[in-house]
């Protein structure tokens, strides 16, 4: 400060002014107060200062420690590098291997390499590669001995390959033969030697008849899971782009794709399946469903163990009645039957009386019903189409069953009684899991599952990592406690894991780093101490010690623009 | 007692079976009626073990597999049971709970996992089943009691790798929406059979109920070669219900005086002047029939076809008093001990069945057994600080009797156990406790655990007391109700079997629980905290502002202080106004002349606007 204060104050108040005058004279002279010393006024601009310091130094960072909440440092951009789906190019190899026995070494690699090449230059959806081997020598002796059912693993699990191309020759002179074995992963198909002959005189550029067969049913095995990943990137909104779309997603095959999504559930590692019998009597009080179960339903569980597992448990309950929402079973005169409306199957389950609880425990609950009508209102079956079992989307099965007026007994439901329910129940269970109607094969449809599972946990995952990235930014009072960045780590760690396995054909293990990162993703997404938090904001704190920083806040800031005030008069005069 | 004696019935363990029982027995000298209904359904083991239920209910096996449960007891209790009118309580006050909800259970040690932590999945699952509030059972509210409860089911390797848990809530109000999820667990739901008569307007009107679940393991004796283990659950409810109050028009359920006709009046009397009634005085027992009392006969039955074929129904009356029956099978007539026996018709269901006992005076005279031990139980002192606690045990029987005396208290009355006294009220000599087992409480993490075992003299009688002290909560602690009270769990009374009392008291002895009690804790004014947040904040802003403005302002003479701005802008505005005013009097003074009403008017705004 150059001008001298005291300077100003004197100049602008005269002294000549400060001379004693009567009380009547007081109120009208103005008279000035003395010109302040430099010292006083130092003194007064080091008091508001340090007042200020303390404020700023040590109050404000108070606050903001007492009053912030914990934000634990997470990846952001790579969350959202995995969200916009940049950091995981998806890559599904399909290791087909050629066993033929009987042929020669160079012929059959020869015929392997056109496979792939022919393959590879037909297809539509570059996130497939085939890769086709030769199986090894030793293996000639294994391939020809017929598999056992126990060996559905053949082509996911234990090795890596998803389809055996199995050579047989056969005495026929006509066209190649193909044949899908309906449990195994292999096609078996039926050469006669003049196939073979063909790559020995045709040119290198003409193609070859034989291997555009074995493609064409390779093709056919694979397109509806291209249509199924196809369809599954476009609803997941994911920015993989696939050339060809409408050859493969034409307009039939996506309706069906579309119904199966609705109907299946959403994929967990465990499902609890409850078998339930109702009936509106006290009978039949009794059924042998353990060892149905056993016998029909259990081979087809132990297909699915790579993808999931199953709880089973079962129940009767007696005396259940419809819920009143629906009219109830009409007698219909002509046909001598009872018959239950399509508007009243939605309302079927009456969910307010009868226990179906959710199993505990992790993964879904998947209902199969078994309702036995009572002996007056049988038989019982739905009016337009007359049949007896539905399906309800994401939730189970229901079936129907009419026992014979003659058979007396009604209090046992025997195995053979069940045998075609559990059937039934077995078939809408495939249904509601999701798996793929073709191709004939269960362990190609089985292994088929398991990969659109895995990339579409990995879409979920990276979508739930996403959304959560995108929450913290907008959410600046949000805390983030560490174990959600621990699990955000977790997440990406398994998801670029899953994305390798997926990319070097490993699929099963593919699909368990899938599922751990979907798991630690909902984790992290939904950490219950994120959510107390939001409803403390600012303005809370603040006005619940307003009574403090109010009239402690407006003496320090008028003290301050007091002083500016004066010391710019001051250099005004000074200047 | 009968009930007693039927409790005891593990008759032929069958694989599975389902049972359904009703006892009814007018209590004497009282207009009250004892209606005890029993469900007992068992499943085998293996079967329950691999997700099997048949008439076991699949949703309490979940909760039951699921936190590794090898033996519950729950209990949901309202009322007082009066004991000097009632006589000894229904099974041997061995399915009854203390006021409120009252669960033990037998968890697994072993298969991993905290013990505590699936107790708390266990009250948790059944708080959500029974729509009960027991996930308020936390670890304040649990106890491991040591002497009190034996389990009751075989377990292979006795209670070694099991730990009991025993959690109250005594606050719980228990009522229509506990029992509906319970009728829900029995095979026939209430929609036939005795369990048709259970409606909660009549269960929830009566004097005392309880109602409660036991699961437990049976295995045949004789080790593994008697047949496979049973998983057996028990329902029971028992209501007392006031016989003239329950059979009130339902239509009608508000007393109100009756029309003059229907009263029953006594002309013999010398004094009556005709135009007033004395009421009749009743003679003999009250006629009543289970129509009227439940509002609805027995609906069917519930049979299930498991080929036993045991009484549904039994009525404990005189021999001599008629009974009407409509549609059951009477199977026994009366036994010795006056116990007649009914079955429910199989066929066809939807029939109706019915008991009727019209009025009759009866001479046979009932005589009324005593109950084990009379039990009572207060909270003394006075003040905010202290109290202390007095149970009064009296055994009114010839013989001498050990018992087990099982307190668990809340975590805020903390007792000085220095002070503990058992003395005989009579001769005020100690009396010697045989074991004693004491669980001090730990300020919000566990409560007091007291366990006491004593003998009580033949016709001797028991004072127990001690001290305590209440704790002082945290503001967040206190209930939304704080004024009413903490509830303290009743003590729980065990009178262990001896030679005198063993006929049908197996070797679980018989129980007694005393009523539960009502804890006044000091409450603080619930608006404090942001009282207290305005007052310092405003008392510290005045201290800062003094000592700022001292510190920061130079102080001259009064009259050097320079005017304002403002302040002469004020006196402006001030000076133009008044003009305004004087002028505007002076224009209406001339217009109106001297009209007063108009000057006052118009100098009353134009001061207002100044």
């Amino acid at each position: 400060m150059a001008s001298d204060p005291a300077q100003a104050t004197g100049d602008f108040l005269p002294s000549e002014d400060r001379e004693p005058v009567n009380a009547v004279g007081a109120a009208k002279v103005i008279q000035s107060p003395p010109p302040e010393q430099p010292k006083s006024i130092w003194t007064r601009r080091y008091i508001i200062f340090s007042f200020w310091a303390i404020v700023v130094c040590f109050g404000l960072p108070l606050w903001i420690r007492t009053t912030t909440v914990y934000r634990a440092d997470l990846p952001l951009r790579v969350m959202q590098q995995w969200a916009d789906g940049l950091t995981c190019q998806f890559e599904v190899p399909l290791h087909v291997v050629v066993e033929a026995p009987g042929v020669s070494p160079t012929v059959a690699e020869r015929l392997a390499q056109t496979l792939e090449e022919y393959y590879n230059e037909q297809n539509l959806f570059p996130i497939h590669g085939l890769r086709v081997t030769l199986s090894d020598p030793p293996q000639y002796d294994d391939g020809s001995q017929t598999p056992g059912s126990d060996r559905t693993g053949l082509a996911g699990a234990s090795s890596n390959t998803v389809l055996t191309v199995r050579l047989k020759p056969s005495e026929s002179e006509s066209t190649a033969l193909s044949r899908l074995d309906p449990y195994e992963a292999v096609l078996d198909v039926y050469y006669s030697p003049q196939h073979l002959e063909t790559t020995r005189t045709t040119e290198p550029h003409t193609r070859w008849p034989f291997a555009d067969v074995i493609v064409g049913e390779i093709q056919k095995v694979f397109a509806e899971e291209q249509a199924a990943l196809a369809h599954l990137f476009i609803n997941s909104g994911s920015p993989v782009k696939i050339d060809h779309l409408d050859e493969l997603l034409y307009p039939q095959r996506k309706e069906k794709l579309a119904r199966r999504a609705t109907r299946s559930f959403k994929y967990a590692p465990v499902y609890h399946l409850t078998f339930s019998l109702f009936t509106p009597a006290a009978t039949p009080s009794a059924w042998e469903i353990k060892a149905a179960l056993d016998e029909y339903l259990e081979p087809l569980l132990r297909s699915f163990t790579t993808i999931s597992n199953f709880t089973i448990d079962t129940q009767i309950q007696l005396f259940a009645s419809f819920s009143p929402s629906i009219h109830g079973p009409l007698y219909d005169a002509e046909s001598h039957l009872w018959t239950l409306q399509k508007t009243d199957l939605s309302g079927f389950i009456n969910a307010a009386e009868w226990p179906l609880s959710p199993s505990i425990g992790e993964g879904p609950t998947i209902n199969f019903i078994l309702y036995v009508p009572g002996e007056r209102a049988t038989p019982l079956v739905i009016a337009e189409t007359g049949g007896t079992s539905w399906l309800i989307p994401q939730w189970g099965g229901v079936q129907i069953l009419n026992l014979e007026r003659e058979s007396g007994d009604r209090s046992m439901l025997t195995e053979a009684d069940l045998k075609q329910v559990v059937f039934t129940f077995a078939d809408q269970l495939t249904s509601l899991l999701g798996l793929p109607t073709s191709p004939a094969s269960h362990a190609l449809r089985i292994s088929s599952l398991t990969r659109s599972h895995t990339i579409s946990l990995i879409l979920s995952a990276s979508s739930t990592l996403g959304s959560l990235a995108r929450l913290t930014q907008k959410l600046p009072q949000i805390s983030i406690p560490d174990t959600v960045a621990k699990s955000v780590d977790m997440t990406i760690h398994h998801l670029e894991s899953a994305c390798n396995s997926l990319k070097a054909g490993e699929f099963s293990r593919a699909l368990e780093h899938a599922r751990t990162a979907e798991a630690e993703a909902e984790k992290a997404f939904f950490e219950p101490s994120m959510v107390g938090q939001v409803y403390f904001p600012d303005e809370h704190k603040v006005a619940v010690y307003l009574p403090l920083l109010g009239p402690v806040a407006v003496p320090l800031i008028m003290a301050v623009i007091k002083e500016v005030r004066a010391w710019r008069a001051a250099r005004r005069k000074g200047g | 007692m009968l009930l007693s004696s039927l409790f005891l019935l593990p008759a032929a363990v069958l694989a599975q079976t389902y049972t359904e029982h009703l006892h009814l027995s007018p209590l004497a000298q009282t207009s009250h009626l004892l209606a005890a209904f029993n469900f007992t359904s068992t499943t085998p083991l293996p079967a329950y073990e691999s997700g099997h239920f048949t008439h076991f209910p699949r949703s309490l096996a979940q909760i039951l597999q699921h936190t590794k449960t090898r033996e519950l007891h729950l209990r949901f209790a309202w009322g007082r049971w009066d004991d000097e009118q009632w006589g000894p309580r229904p099974r041997m006050g061995r399915r009854e709970g203390g006021t409120g909800v009252e669960i033990w259970a037998w968890l697994d040690q072993d298969h991993g996992g905290d013990v505590e932590e699936r107790w708390s999945g266990l009250v948790n699952g059944l708080s959500g089943l029974f729509c009960a509030s027991l996930n308020f059972i936390d670890s304040t509210r649990t106890t491991h009691p040591v002497l009190s409860f034996d389990p009751e089911g075989t377990h292979a390797d006795g209670v070694t790798g099991q730990e009991l848990l025993h959690g109250t809530l005594p606050h719980e109000v228990v009522c229509t929406e506990n029992l509906t999820p319970f009728l829900k667990l029995l095979p026939c739901k209430g929609k036939a059979g005795i369990s048709s008569l259970l409606d909660g307007h009549k269960v929830f009107d009566a004097n005392w109920q309880t109602m409660s679940i036991d699961v437990r393991p049976i295995c045949p004796a004789g080790g593994n070669g008697g047949g496979e283990c049973v998983l057996e659950i028990q329902q029971t409810v028992d209501v007392v219900l006031d016989v003239e109050r329950s059979m009130r028009a339902r239509g009608d359920p508000i007393p109100r005086p009756r029309p003059i006709e229907e009263l029953e009046c006594d002309g013999g009397k010398g004094y009556g002047g005709g135009d007033t009634c004395y009421p009749k005085v009743k003679e003999g027992e009250m006629g009543w029939s289970l129509s009227r009392i439940f509002g609805t006969p027995v609906r069917g039955s519930c049979h299930l076809g498991d080929g036993h074929a045991d009484a549904d129904i039994t009525l404990e009356v005189p021999l001599d008093r008629m009974v009407n029956v409509t549609n059951a099978q009477p199977l026994d007539a009366g036994n010795e001990q006056g116990i007649r026996s009914y079955r429910l018709p199989n066929h066809p269901p939807g029939q109706y069945t019915d008991l009727a006992l019209p009025q009759q005076s009866v001479t046979q005279a009932v005589v009324q057994p005593q109950p084990p031990l009379y039990a009572t139980r207060t909270i003394t002192g006075s003040g905010q600080q202290h109290g202390g606690m007095h149970a009064h045990l009296r055994n009114p029987h010839p013989y001498a009797q050990t018992i087990t005396y099982f307190e668990s208290l809340p975590w805020f009355l903390r007792p000085y156990i220095h002070t503990l006294r058992v003395r005989n009220s009579e001769t005020h000599e100690n009396v010697k406790l045989e074991k004693m087992f004491y669980t001090p409480a730990k300020d919000r993490e566990r409560g007091t655990h007291l366990e006491l075992m004593f003998t009580v003299s033949a016709g001797g009688e028991v004072e127990l007391s001690y001290d305590f002290e209440k704790a002082v909560l945290r503001y967040t602690e206190y209930p939304p109700d704080a004024n009413r009270g903490f509830d303290v769990a009743p003590a729980v009374i065990r009178v262990l079997p001896n030679d005198n009392n063993t006929g049908d008291g197996g070797r679980q002895g018989s129980y007694i629980r005393t009523t539960s009690l009502l804890l006044p804790l000091p409450t603080p004014d619930f608006s404090m905290p942001y009282n207290v947040i305005i007052l310092t904040s405003t008392v510290i802003a005045l201290g800062f502002g003094s000592i700022f403005n001292l510190l920061t302002r130079r102080f001259v003479l009064a009259e050097e202080v320079p005017a304002s701005k403002l302040a002469l802008r004020v006196k402006a505005i001030v000076g133009v106004a008044q003009d305004v005013v004087g002028r505007l009097k002076g224009t209406k003074a001339v217009e109106m002349g001297g009209d007063a009403v108009g000057s006052g008017k118009g100098d009353g705004m134009g001061n207002g606007a100044g």
